[in-house]
């Protein structure tokens, strides 16, 4: 039930961007900003994070040092580069 | 205080080597909700990149649950990049820049992290898991 009325100040900008996105999207602004709130704060629950914590603590992974582990973001864009054109 | 969190904080946590035990404690503090580290989609991201590549061995799982556990994400959008873009000359990568202006719109001035090229952020505080005074004090409630 819609019943709450919450008035907000935003830019210009910010505007444009939310009318442009709910124009795109087919729904009034009001209805952009709703989804907005439900994805933004509708955070997991303490238990949700609890469990989380204890799934990534369990696991044994490998050590990779932080220069490795930089360089494995650097090879999949070396990857992902397109191949020069000869000219 | 509110600080940033790396990928490899996250990485770390899941994985052996000197870093576990400080990495663990900080994505402790903040599922209790002790400590306001934040993150972004970008570092999600990053960790994805790392979990499905295998080479950080049998990580399945990593980058879903570390979006629950560090959930609301920090959004990357187009501000984001053109802050990025702005950033004085560094020896930072692009998607580290990315991090460095989400610190900046975000009025984060610290990060913790062990990837030194943070050092030349300017305007932001590199913290090493491995510093356990400055740990600490981040930390602290």
């Amino acid at each position: 039930m819609l019943n709450e009325r919450l008035q907000i100040l935003v830019s210009a900008e910010q505007r444009l961007r939310l009318e442009e996105q709910a124009r795109l999207a087919g729904i009034s602004v009001g209805a952009l900003v709703r989804e907005a709130i439900d994805a933004h704060v509708g955070a997991p629950t303490l238990d949700d994070r609890r469990r989380a914590f204890t799934a990534v603590t369990a696991m044994r992974g490998r050590y990779l040092s932080p220069e490795e582990l930089e360089a494995l973001g650097d090879d999949e864009r070396d990857r992902a580069a397109p191949a020069a054109v000869p000219s | 205080m509110a600080f940033f969190v790396d990928a490899n904080v996250i990485i770390y946590a899941a994985t052996a080597g000197p870093y576990h035990e400080p990495c663990v404690e900080i994505l402790r503090a903040i599922s209790e909700g002790t400590a306001a580290g934040r993150t972004s989609t970008a570092v999600i991201e990053e960790v994805w990149h790392v979990e499905l590549s295998g080479k950080a061995g049998d990580i399945s799982g990593l980058a879903e649950n570390a979006h629950t556990l560090l959930a609301p994400l920090l959004a990357v959008d187009h501000e984001t990049v053109a802050a990025a873009f702005a950033l004085p000359g560094s020896p930072l990568g692009a998607n580290d820049r990315i991090h460095v202006a989400t610190c900046t719109l975000n009025g984060f001035d610290a990060i913790v992290t062990a990837d030194v090229d943070f050092d030349h952020a300017r305007g932001l505080r590199r913290v090493d898991p491995l510093d356990q005074r400055a740990l600490r004090r981040l930390l602290a409630p």
